[in-house]
Parts: C-alpha cells; structure tokens; sequence
C-alpha cells in the first residue's frame, strides 16, 4: 500500500513541510468567501481579497481566480448604447482621459489609436469561440455583405479600392499574386460584375489581405496557467470526479458545522474535520460507493501511523504529483472548488465566534485533507472505469493528457476577423493594408489585440459610470447653486427635528417629509446613533449586538416590563416558553416515525393555516397579531438603562451605562449632525432607527440595519432619546459646550422598511406640553411614510402605476406578509450616491433612493477634522462595502452573488444551497440585485481638498477605496458650487458645462418626478414647499 | 335520469378543467404567443377553482343520494379487435377518488398561488405553469382512474411533469442530472406497472378494475381473483408503487428531487406525487384480502421504508432534505397501514400528511427565523456545545451514522448492482460493434472518437 509507506515517510520528517501546508492553506484562505452565518448578514466588498490592488486589475484577478465576470458583456453595455444610457461624448471623453497622450497616436497612417478604439466600440464586434467563427465566416454573409454600420462613404472607398486592385491585379507579382485566383472565383470578366459581386468581392479581398497580414506578423506565444487534475480529466473524458467527491464532501461539511437542525450530531464533531473524518470512514462498511471501495483501507493507515491532516495532506500532493512549484496554485484552485464551505469553516474557526456549535482550529486543513484523499479515490476509480488505467495516479494522469487532443486555436483567424471588421468600420482599403510591412502589421495586430474584450467592457464601463456621475456632480453643483437663494422655511426654529439612519431608504422618506412639512429638518446619521450596545428585548432569549460590525460594544441594555405589569410578563413568558416547547416538539418530531404518525393524522388541519397564508396574507397576519399581542410582552415597557455598580457588564446592576458614558454618547451623536447651538435645536427632537421584517426570508438580515450589525435599530433610537432627555446628562453635555435647551424633548422611533410602519417609544413620558407638537409631526411622519410607499411602489411590477397613496401603503405592507414574496423590498438595489454635508445645500434634490446621506457640518469641526475623520472612517468602507458587495453580485451574479432565490434551501443553520446539493452560496441573490445598476459609488464631501487629502493620508482603509478606484471621491463647496474630484491622487475642478440643456429640471413635487415612470430617473430639483405662515 | 346526467356532468367538469388549462396554457406557447404573468395566473386560478367546486359539488350530490360510486364513461379510444385490446377511458368518483382529488386541487391551488407570486418575474415562468398544469392533469387522472388503462395515462403525466420540474433550472448540471434520475427510477415503476397491467389484462380480460376487486364500491369491493395471480399482480403494483412513491429501494430519487423552485419541491414530491404509490396500493387493496403474502411483502417494505426515512431524515443538516426524508418515513406508515386493512386511517393520514408538509415546505426558507424564535421564547439555546456534551461515539454508533448519512447505501446499491451491469453490458455491445466496423472500414470508423467532450481547447474562454 503506497499510502502507508508515505505516510511513514512524511511522518519521520514532519515539521518542516507540516508548516508550510499549513501557512499555503492560510494564504489560500484570505481568497474564500468571508461572509459568516446568515443570521448576521454584513454587508462587504465581495473582492475584499484583492483590495490593495486598484480596481481595475482586482476584478481581473477576480476573473483569473473565480472565473467570474468583472463587467457586464458587451452586449449588455452595447444595449445601453443603444439606449441611450451611454452617449458618445462619454465614449469619446474616457478613451481620451484612458489613453492621454497617446491618444493621438497614427497607427501605420491608418488613423489614429483614438479613432480605431473608438470604431471598435461603437460598433458590435463579432468574436465567438473558434467554432463559431469557422460558422460566422463559411456560413454567413460575413463575406457578401458589408456590415450593417459600414457607412456608404466606407462602402464606396472600400469597393473603389477593389476595382483599382482588379485594374492593376494583371501587373501585380509575388505575395499578392495568389489573390488572384480570388478574381477566377468570381468570373473572369469583372465588366460583367453586378453590384452586389462587386461588394462580396471586396470584401473577399479585404478579409484574404486580413488574413495574409496577420499571419506574416507573428503572435507571441501564451503561457499555460496551472491545471488542477479535475480539470484536465474533465476535459479529457467528460467526467467530473468533482461531482462524487462534492457530493460526499457537502454532506459531510453541512453535518460537521451544523448549528443545531439535525437531531444527531456528526460524532467526534469536536475532535476536529479529518479526524471526525476517520473515525467515521475507517471502519469496513458495506454499500459504500463504489468510487470509495478503497477508502476505508487508506484512512485506517493513516490512523494507524498518527497522521495528521497536514500529513495527509503532503502524502496526497505527492501521489497526485503535484510539483513543489505548483503546490500554492494546486491547494487555493482545491479549495475554491468548494469555496462557499471552504469559507463558512474558515469564518468559525478563526473569526466568529458566536454560534452555539464552535469547532476546533485546522478544520480548514482538515477538509482540505480530506478532500484530497477523496479526489484521489475518485480519480482511481475514473482511472480504471474509463480509461482502463489502474495504475498509480500519476499514470492515470499521464493517460488522460494523451489522450487530451491538442486543437490549434484559430487565434490568427480570431485576429483577421477582428481587423477585418475594424477596416469595414473605418474605411481601409485593401490597397493601403497591401502596402503595410510586416512590422506595420505587427503594429496593427498588437493594436487592436491590445483593445481586448476586456478593455473593451472597461472603457465601456467608466463611460457607463461617467454618465450618471457627471449627471450626479451636475445637479449637485447647480442645486446647490439654486438652494443659496433659498432661505430655510422655519424662520427662527423647526417645528421637529428628526435624525434617521444614513441608509439610502431614508432618502426618500426624509425628502417627502421635508415636502410634507417644510418646516421640519431632517438629519443623517450612522443608525446606531453613537449607542453600542448589546441589547435583550423582554421576548428575546438573549443579548444581540447592536452596532457596527466592526465595534465589539462595552454595554448591555436590557428591556424590563413596568412594575405593575410583572406579573402579566411573567405569566405570559411562562405561556411563550411552554408553547415554544410544545412547537418545537412538534417540528422535530413530525419529522419522526411516532411523532410524525400523530402529526400526519391531523395534519389536515394544517389546510387553514397553508391556504390562509398562502391566499389571504393580510387578513391572516391581522388575526396573528391579534392573538400574538397576547403573547407579547406588556405594551408598556422601559429601558434598563442606567447602571449603578462598576464596570459594564451582562449582570444586573452592571447594565447600562454611567451619566458620564452617556453624555459622550449624546456629544458624539449631536457634534456629528452637526447640531451643537442652542438657538438650533426645536422643541421635539426625533431619533429614529430602522429595520426591516419580512416573511420565509432568510437573507432578512441583509435587509436590516448595516450600521446595527444586520438588526433592527429601534432600541438605539430608544436609548438614545432616554439618554439626552435625562437632566443630569444635559448638565454634563453643556459643560462640553452644547446647551440643550430645557424645552426640548427627544423621541426615539423605529421605521420598518419593508412595510414603512413606524412606532415611537416611550411616549408615556412624552410631557403634555409637547403634545401638541407631536401630534403635528406624527400626522407629518404618517403622510411622509404613505409617500414614500408610493415612490418606493413605481419599482415593483406587481403594483399598478395609479396607486393611490393609500393603496401603496397597503401593497407594501402585503409584502412584508406575504409568505411567497421573494422581493418583500429592493432593499440597497440602485445605490449609486453618498453625500456628506449639511442636509441645505441637498435638500429638494430628487436622488431617486440612490444616495446614503450624512449630515456633518464642516463650520462646527476642529482643524484636524477630526468629526469628520470619525464620520467618514465608518461610513466610507461601510457604504463602499454595500456598494461594491452590489456591483459584484449584479455583474454576475452566479459566482459572486448567491444565485436565484427559487431553489434556495437554508443548511445547518448557517447558509443557503441551491437545491439540494451544492456549495454553500454567498452574496446577494438574483431577485436582491435584479433592478440595480453596478455603478461604483460616488463620495461627495462638503469638505476641502486639502482636509480630504490629510484625512486620506491618515487613514489608509479610505485611502486604499478612493485611490484604489474602488469608489469615485469628489468635495464640494456648497457657497461656490465648486466641484473637486480625486483624480490620480489629486482634486481636479469638476468643469459644469454652462447653463443650456443642461439646466436641472425643476418640479413642486417628488410626486412630478417618478410619477408614471419604473425606471432609472434622472435629478430634479424640487422647490420648496410654500408653507402658509 | 336528471340527477344521472348532472353528475355525469360535474364529473366531466372535473376531468375537462385541468385538461382545458394545459390546452390554454400551452397552445399560445407552441403558437409562439407570450401569455402575460397575470393572465397565467389567472387561468390557473380558474381552472382549478371550477375543478375544486365541481367536485367538492360531487361529494355533496353523492352524499345527498347516497350513491357511492359513480362512474363516469367516455368510450373505448383505441380498439384492437384481433388482440382484445381496448384503451378504455372510465373515471370513477368512490370514497378514495373524491377526498384525493379534492385534495389535489386544494394543495395545487394554493401551491398555484404561492407560485404565482414566488416566480414573478423569473424566466421559466410559463414552462413552470405549462408543467403544473400537466401535473395537475396527471393526478386528477390519476385519482379519478377507472381502468388501469386510465391510471397509467395519468400516472405518466405525474412521472413527465415531475422529472421535468426537478430539472426546471436546466442550466445547472446537477438538477439535470437529478432530473434524470428521477425519470429513470419512473421509468422502472413504470414498467413494473405496465407488465402488471398486461397480466391483468391477461387474468380478466379487461383493465377494469372491478375484475381486481369485484364490483362493489371502494373499500368494500372483493377481487375475483386466485391467490396466486393476485400475488404476482400485486408484487408488480407494488414495485410500481415503490418507484413512485421513492420507498426502498428506490429511496435515492426523493431527496434528489428537491432540486427545483420551492413551491414545486413542496406540492409535487413532499405532498402529492409521492403520495400516488400509496394511492394505488389503495386502489387495489382488496387484492390484498386474496393474499396473504401479499399483504406481509407490503407491510414490510412499508416497515423497511418508515425506518429508513426516519434514521436518514435525523442527519439531515438541510431543510429539503430532511423533509424528503421525513415524508418517507410517513410514507412508509402509510403503507404498513394499508398492508394491515387500515383503509380509511391510511387515507386520513395521506391526506393530513400532505397538506401539512405542503405548510413545511413552503415555510422551508423560515427554518431559521422558527429556530431564533423558538430559543427566544424557550429562553435558552436549544442546542449547541453547552447543551450538548461531547460524548465518545461506539463503533455502532458510527455505523448506524455511516448507515444514516449514505441514504441507507440504496443509491450506492442500486448502482452498483443494476445501473453498472446494465451500462457494462451496453459497453460491451458496443466495443464489439466497433470492432466489427473498424474491421470493414479498415481503420478508425468512429469520428466521435477523435471529438474532446469539452469546447474547442483548453483555453477558449471568448
């Protein structure tokens, strides 16, 4: 038995090699998907593996190493030409600004570089796998016709050309000889030539010149990539040993991280991967696969001499006889063929650690172990079922590559279409291509190999960007213009003030409640609201972060039940425990024999609920609210807020936080809004957070509260509120310098996304002086929230453009109750924007739910701008990371997003598959992404250039999205409307074309803006609304 | 004679609607016409709300004059007179035909909506709706059968509209491949229920049922039969029943099947489709009064299956399959009922156990929600490394896990000791042919040989 032997070997001189398994795999391992369980869905960037590369070069590493796309196709970006979404001064501008000096460049004084790009873009080039090329040139009128776009001057030059050609051909020797026998093709008497002869003439000529030219050039030679054994076998015999070892290994995987679904745990689960792996396999069973016959014998020698998965692992490396060079190659392209739970193991063993099954450290290397011996069992079984080798595995090898046929790539073939193409687009004649040299061929073929697809879909990319960003810094620069005249509608003081989280749903909210009251003002800030907590509702079970991902909070806030309603919580927690028992005794046991027997005999009474759910979702979620309520904890409840012994912590008196913790809270929220004069604040002052609740959902988390970790931030909101209406926090606020005025009052409150529903807290406490004051703002908030489900209804297909108000609310709020909507909301889909910087300048500007908005004021910041280096520290990699998490599941979403939604089946608890079989899928799925437009996002900071750049320097995080390309950076001064953008490390003037078409359309209301319409919208700018005094 | 013609009526609506939805749906298609989302949605609609109120009106009209059977005759279509051969088109609405069709169109309805909205907007919106109603078509059939003949018809659109939604996200290799494999082991119960057919036929002359089990009424009727044919007859039924309804050995192709959208994986093969075995068993129970043998082979593969389904569905890591499994496990039950003349108890629990697990399946994607509510409302973890101490696991104990997370070896066995020899034998053939072409063409006579099954190189990745 060979294994056993190398084992022994590799086990006599262990170390060394043993670590170095080990440091491959851990490298390897910074290229999985980092995504964790699902229950906490963080938004990322997907490519965050090659995020000190810049943009560009990083999605084609990303193609390199995960075959996925970087861009859309061509065709797609060819559709939006022809739409209009990509005009020709964006094409013309960003070949420009691509090539710069070289732009201009004649090549073979055939035109210049600029120009020939530029007819490559415009015009569809056809380029398909070889064999669809031989069908595109034998079988088609590629030959006859000229294409379609050829203009009629083009036509006639080229045709002319070809009659010199025949007029001179008699004179004509050598090389150009041959193509004379082009001219017997078509008949010996060219007077005789119809017209249409004439053009499939030329055209014959033009392609053989092609065709001759390229190949008196010669190309350089490629390199071959590394092939991991699947591959070549897969390609030699059609047969995926992936298939049996995926099977096997998925299986295996989903049992080993299980988080409590199964009732029987995977045995010695604890012990780790491979030797979990061992124990279960080496015994002799009968009935194993076929494929696995010789499994249980190579395990059980592995046991018996100790080995350990890194062992094995060098034991497989060997027998594959994988080269000491190719090792690093070999184990990431291993690992990523199961990359979905390569990753998810990852994640748990070194990163999360939260969930209730850990498991142990080496687990990554111990699937890797495992997967190798696998596929050698997989591959000796191919070996002598398919190719009649039952040899060692090196000879299986060896037997399939001879077997693999060598085919010749008709790469010059590919070459001479392309250019042929670009002569029919640009007019060359085949007279001038005659006359070029050898070395002017080289020069053209290396010219137009150059502008590849890929550079292609680039240049067609930025210009697609270009568009909407222009558009973008346009309308912000004359909006801005526009709102200097305006003066603020409250005169001396707001009715209500109210801050939401930056989330790009708030937009539209914010902008209809400022229409609805003009007289509010509106702020944005991160929607934990300064307060990171772990937070136990009185339902829940357990404390739950409440904060950034990034920030492991100090504090527990607890949700306590008033005095006089203990008893009732009491009671009703006690129903809740045992009905939660009863509920789960029924879903496991309706899963076995006796259980399942009961189950099934009344089963038929599962009919009401299935057929109620299913066809009456409103009604039924009415009747369970109805009796849920009276599971609920009491209506009245209260933070436990405040702490009264040492040092935070989870036990009581250790909840909450001191006077002190919680005036550097409030100084941090109100210094970042910017509000810190006491003739600014109104008398109600509204802080609300958001989530988002949806049924048979299990990316629900992906739909909350990014800044609160994937939850809901109601309770930040709540405790924010509690925290500033506090007297003795006011006291210790206004010894830093921000006097609360005494009549001011905070509300927390909660806006629910998916139903826009929105609930206030505490409003027991809400003193009757203010009454009044709040009843106007609820009735403001309840005609704001019906608005925004309107605007938010025009992107749905399934509600009717004529909805009333009303109507709207009622759809959305069907959404969120409706078992079988894969689309409750659109959740981030189209977010192109982030604005940083008083809300007056943006205020009436229609941004179409695409933008994040951040209040800060740069007058209120110190020298080091440093509110703003706080501010912008959490939300540029925060939006950046929905944001390009966005454009890498839109432009493919397969490999970098998680799929269709349909076949999605949860696995251990943890994640989803795609039916019932396959890698553990990450990212954002089909329906998620399915209106977005992958468009890197634009920063724009009410700042100077001179403090983004300080601020850039200080923080290389930033730093590495906006100069990286990974996102657009641009600032603004809002009293000069003067635009800056990062370009190359340095602030340009964004140029606004002056005035002319161009003017921002301006309208009364959002309404006017979308009204009709589902698509993309372009800015407007929105006038106040008159507000009778 | 009024009352005569209504049901005779009420019955032909039953039949007609599924089968007037197939036509409207897939006549614009095969015409080229793209029937908008609503349009599709409301004709499902309709055609299974006309379905469900005739026969729920059926069942009042047979309650009210207490008829108990009612057939419903639609003529011989194919007559060979030479073979005494006739296709013979007979529905019959009994105590079993009238609860299972009821429930078809209860459980498909609802499912029609749940996918209505669940597919907005998705590509095989139609082909999805296409196949529903051909499945829907199979099992009203199916349910309504009066002659073998009839069953067998409505038992292949199931088999066709099944394998084909299995494999509905066809530009995936694994839900291909898993399609497949569903078809072939349909395939096999088919036969299995052809030849039993044929026998049958042979035995009584026609593919009637009432020569299986005399003529009175479901469940009361009494097979002119001898043991002995009814053991044969009966062991193929049950063979075909074991393929449909995926029970041992056959087990393998239930978890595959849940390859497709959620709302096809729940009607199809957690609720109605694996339900038809049973059906069927159903159908011909009073053969098992003639045969005792019988009436053991099928509680025991009823037993084997129950226990299967029930090891297996406790390693499941994943909803789907977990629920496969446990179906299985009900299945089985069912089948020991059956083989123990507890008709009516088997039917109750086929029912029950359909619409609930249609509710499992539909709330799969809510597993984790139910999960954190449940611990919320418990107040502790209900599971995890606290709750559950490591313990060392005996060598049994691995090998009923082994035994468990392999499927009970089923597929592995099924492959090894049917699919290989069969594909062996097949190979066999087929170096002999070429041999024998190779030697008249003097040299390589196949040009597929020189093909590589992969694109044009390596490297083409245009």
């Amino acid at each position: 038995m060979p294994a056993a032997e190398l084992a022994d070997d590799a086990v006599a001189n262990s170390s060394p090699p043993a670590r170095s398994v080990r440091q491959v795999i851990e490298r390897a391992a910074h290229l999985l998907p980092t995504q964790g369980p699902i229950e906490v869905f963080v938004h990322h960037n997907t490519l965050h593996a090659f995020e000190e590369q810049p943009f560009h070069e990083a999605v084609k590493s990303g193609l390199a190493r995960f075959g996925a796309e970087p861009y859309f196709n061509e065709m797609e970006y060819r559709r939006l030409y022809l739409a209009g979404r990509i005009t020709d001064i964006d094409l013309e501008a960003v070949i420009q600004d691509d090539l710069g000096e070289r732009a201009n460049e004649p090549i073979d004084g055939l035109g210049t570089r600029c120009e020939i790009r530029y007819a490559m873009l415009r015009h569809p080039l056809h380029i398909g796998p070889d064999a669809e090329l031989r069908w595109v040139v034998a079988e088609t009128d590629a030959l006859q016709r000229f294409r379609e776009q050829t203009t009629n001057i083009n036509r006639s030059r080229i045709v002319s050309a070809a009659r010199k050609w025949v007029a001179d051909s008699d004179s004509v020797t050598g090389a150009a000889a041959e193509l004379r026998g082009l001219v017997e093709k078509f008949g010996h008497d060219s007077g005789k030539w119809t017209d249409a002869a004439w053009e499939s003439f030329s055209l014959h000529l033009l392609w053989r010149t092609c065709l001759n030219g390229v190949k008196s050039a010669t190309s350089a030679g490629d390199t071959k990539a590394y092939v991991r054994p699947r591959d070549l076998l897969l390609h030699a015999t059609g047969d995926d040993i992936d298939r049996n070892v995926h099977e096997l290994l998925i299986r295996f995987c989903a049992a080993y991280v299980d988080q409590g679904y199964s009732d029987w745990l995977l045995p010695n689960r604890d012990r780790g991967f491979f030797e979990s792996f061992v124990a279960l396999y080496s015994a002799r069973s009968v009935g194993l696969d076929r494929w696995l016959r010789r499994l249980p014998e190579e395990l059980r020698s592995l046991r018996d001499s100790n080995a350990t998965a890194e062992q094995a692992i060098e034991v497989s490396l060997d027998e594959l006889g994988i080269a000491e060079p190719d090792r690093e190659e070999f184990i990431a392209q291993s690992l990523l063929a199961l990359g979905g739970w390569a990753g998810i193991i990852w994640q748990l063993e070194s990163g999360v650690d939260w969930v209730v099954h850990s498991i142990p450290r080496g687990s990554l290397t111990g699937m890797l172990a495992v997967q190798l011996i696998l596929e050698k069992q997989a591959i000796q079984d191919l070996g002598s079922e398919v190719l009649a080798e039952r040899g060692s595995i090196a000879a299986i090898i060896g037997a399939a590559r001879a077997r693999l046929s060598d085919p010749v790539p008709l790469s010059r073939e590919r070459e001479a279409f392309l250019l042929f193409q670009v002569a029919q687009m640009l007019g060359w004649t085949p007279l001038e291509m005659q006359q070029l040299t050898a070395a002017q061929w080289q020069q053209l073929s290396e010219e137009v190999a150059e502008f590849s697809s890929m550079e292609r879909r680039r240049i067609y990319h930025e210009a697609y960007e270009r568009q909407y960003r222009h558009a973008a810094l346009h309308a912000f620069a004359r909006h801005a213009a526009r709102r200097q005249t305006v003066d603020p509608p409250w005169g001396t003081r707001p009715d209500f003030q109210i801050a939401t989280c930056i989330d790009d749903r708030e937009e539209s909210f914010r902008r209809h409640l400022e229409e609805v009251q003009p007289r509010c003002q509106t702020f944005g800030a991160a929607g934990f609201f300064a307060v990171a907590i772990y937070y136990r509702g009185a339902a829940d079970g357990f404390y739950k972060p409440l904060c950034p991902g990034v920030i492991t909070p100090d504090h527990y806030v607890q949700e306590d039940v008033g005095y006089t309603f203990e008893g009732v919580h009491r009671g009703r927690a006690e129903l809740r425990r045992r009905l939660g028992l009863a509920s789960h005794l029924f879903q496991t046991r309706s899963r076995t024999f006796l259980g399942g027997m009961a189950a099934g005999i009344v089963g038929s009474l599962a009919t009401a609920p299935l057929v109620a759910r299913v066809l009456f979702p409103h009604l039924t979620a009415r009747i369970r609210r109805r009796f849920g309520s009276l599971l609920q904890p009491p209506p009245v409840t209260k933070l436990q807020l405040e702490r009264y012994a040492d040092g935070p912590g989870p036990s009581d008196g250790h909840i909450g936080y001191s006077t002190d913790e919680m005036a550097d809270v409030v100084v941090r929220l109100l210094q970042d809004v910017g509000l810190t004069r006491t003739s600014d604040f109104a008398r109600l002052f509204m802080v609300c957070g958001h989530g988002s609740s949806s049924l048979n959902n299990p990316h629900e988390s992906a739909y909350c509260c990014g800044a609160c970790a994937g939850k809901r931030g109601g309770p930040n909101a709540r405790a924010f509120a509690e925290m500033a209406n506090d007297w003795r926090v006011r006291t210790k606020v206004a010894e830093r310098g921000i006097e609360i005025p005494a009549d001011t009052r905070f509300v927390g409150a909660y806006h629910n996304t998916c139903d826009d529903s929105i609930v206030f807290y505490d409003l027991d406490r809400l003193p009757s002086s203010h009454r009044e004051e709040f009843e106007l703002a609820r009735a403001a908030i309840e005609e704001a929230r019906r608005r925004n489900a309107h605007e938010r209804c025009r992107r749905f297909v399934s509600a009717p453009l004529d909805l009333s108000t009303s109507d709207a609310l009622r759809h959305v709020e069907a959404r969120a109750q409706d078992i079988s909507q894969a689309r409750p909301e659109y959740n981030h889909a189209t977010n192109a924007l982030c604005v940083v910087g008083r809300r007056d300048w943006s205020r009436g500007l229609f941004l179409d739910r695409r933008a994040f908005l951040t209040s800060y004021d740069p007058a209120q910041d110190d020298d080091q701008h440093s509110i703003l280096d706080r501010i912008l520290a959490a939300a540029i990699p925060v939006c950046a990371g929905i944001n390009l998490e966005y454009y890498f599941s839109c432009v493919d979403y397969k490999r970098y997003g998680s799929g269709s939604k349909l076949p999605h089946n949860i696995v251990s608890l943890l994640g989803v598959m795609e039916g019932t079989s396959s890698d553990l899928r990450t990212g954002l799925y089909e329906q998620m992404v399915e209106i977005h437009e992958p468009l890197r996002i634009l920063f724009l900071i009410e700042t100077t250039p001179a403090a983004m750049l300080s601020i850039l320097d200080r923080n290389e995080g930033i730093a590495r999205l906006c100069r990286g390309g990974w996102s657009h950076l641009a600032v603004i001064d809002p009293e000069t409307s003067q635009i800056q953008v990062l370009r190359d490390g340095r602030f340009e003037p964004f140029e606004t074309p002056a005035g002319g078409k161009d003017e921002l359309p301006q309208t009364a209301s959002s309404l006017e803006c979308y009204a009709g319409r589902r698509d993309h919208l372009p800015f407007f700018s929105i006038a106040e609304t008159e507000v009778s005094p | 004679m009024t009352l005569e013609s209504v049901s005779q009526m009420l019955g032909l609506v039953v039949v007609a609607s599924p089968a007037v939805l197939l036509v409207a749906l897939g006549v614009p298609l095969l015409a080229g016409l793209k029937l908008s989302e609503g349009v599709q949605a409301q004709l499902t609609k309709a055609a299974v709300v006309v379905g469900l109120l005739t026969s729920v009106a059926m069942l009042c009209l047979m309650l009210a004059c207490g008829s108990r059977h009612v057939p419903i005759e639609l003529g011989n279509w194919v007559f060979i007179e030479q073979e005494h051969f006739h296709f013979h088109l007979k529905f019959v609405f009994d105590r079993l035909s009238v609860p299972f069709v009821i429930l078809s169109f209860v459980l498909c309805g609802t499912v029609g909506a749940f996918a209505a909205v669940y597919l907005h907007r998705e590509r095989g919106y139609s082909r999805f709706f296409l196949l529903y109603a051909l499945f829907l078509l199979g099992m009203v059939v199916s349910a309504l059968a009066g002659t073998i003949e009839t069953l067998f018809f409505g038992w292949e659109l199931v088999g066709l509209s099944s394998a084909l939604l299995v494999a509905y996200f066809h530009e995936r290799p694994g839900p291909v491949r898993n399609g497949h494999r569903v078809w072939t082991t349909y395939r096999l119960a088919d036969a299995a229920f052809l030849v039993a057919a044929l026998t049958m036929h042979h035995l009584t002359g026609a593919g009637d049922f009432d020569g299986l089990m005399g003529s009175g009424p479901w469940p009361g009727g009494v097979a002119a039969i001898d043991p002995w044919s009814a053991l044969a007859v009966g062991s193929l039924l049950l063979l075909a029943a074991a393929g449909k309804s995926g029970m041992v050995p056959f087990s393998g192709w239930l978890p595959r099947a849940m390859e497709g959208p959620t709302p096809s994986s729940a009607v199809f093969y957690g609720a109605l489709s694996v339900h038809l075995g049973t059906y069927l068993l159903l159908r011909v129970s009073p053969l098992l009064d003639v045969s005792f043998s019988l009436r053991i082979l099928v509680i025991i593969l009823g037993l084997v299956s129950a226990i299967l389904g029930t090891l297996a569905s406790r390693v499941q890591s994943d909803v789907k399959n977990a629920l496969a499994f446990a179906s299985l496990t009900q299945v089985g039950i069912i089948t020991i009922e059956i083989g123990l003349g507890l008709r009516y108890i088997a039917l109750i629990h086929m029912i029950g156990h359909a619409c609930l697990r249609t509710l499992q399946l539909l709330r799969a994607p809510s597993v984790l929600k139910d999960h954190q509510m449940l611990e919320d409302a418990v107040g502790q973890h209900l599971t995890g490394d606290d709750v559950n101490q490591p313990r060392t696991a005996t060598g049994f104990r691995l090998a009923l896990y082994r035994f468990a997370l392999h499927r009970g070896y089923l597929d592995a066995t099924l492959d090894d000791w049917i699919v290989r020899p069969f594909t062996l034998a097949f190979r066999w053939c087929d170096a002999m042919e070429r041999r024998w072409t190779n030697l008249l063409s003097g040299g390589p006579s196949r040009e597929s040989d020189r093909l590589s099954p992969y694109g044009d190189s390596l490297e083409d990745v245009a």
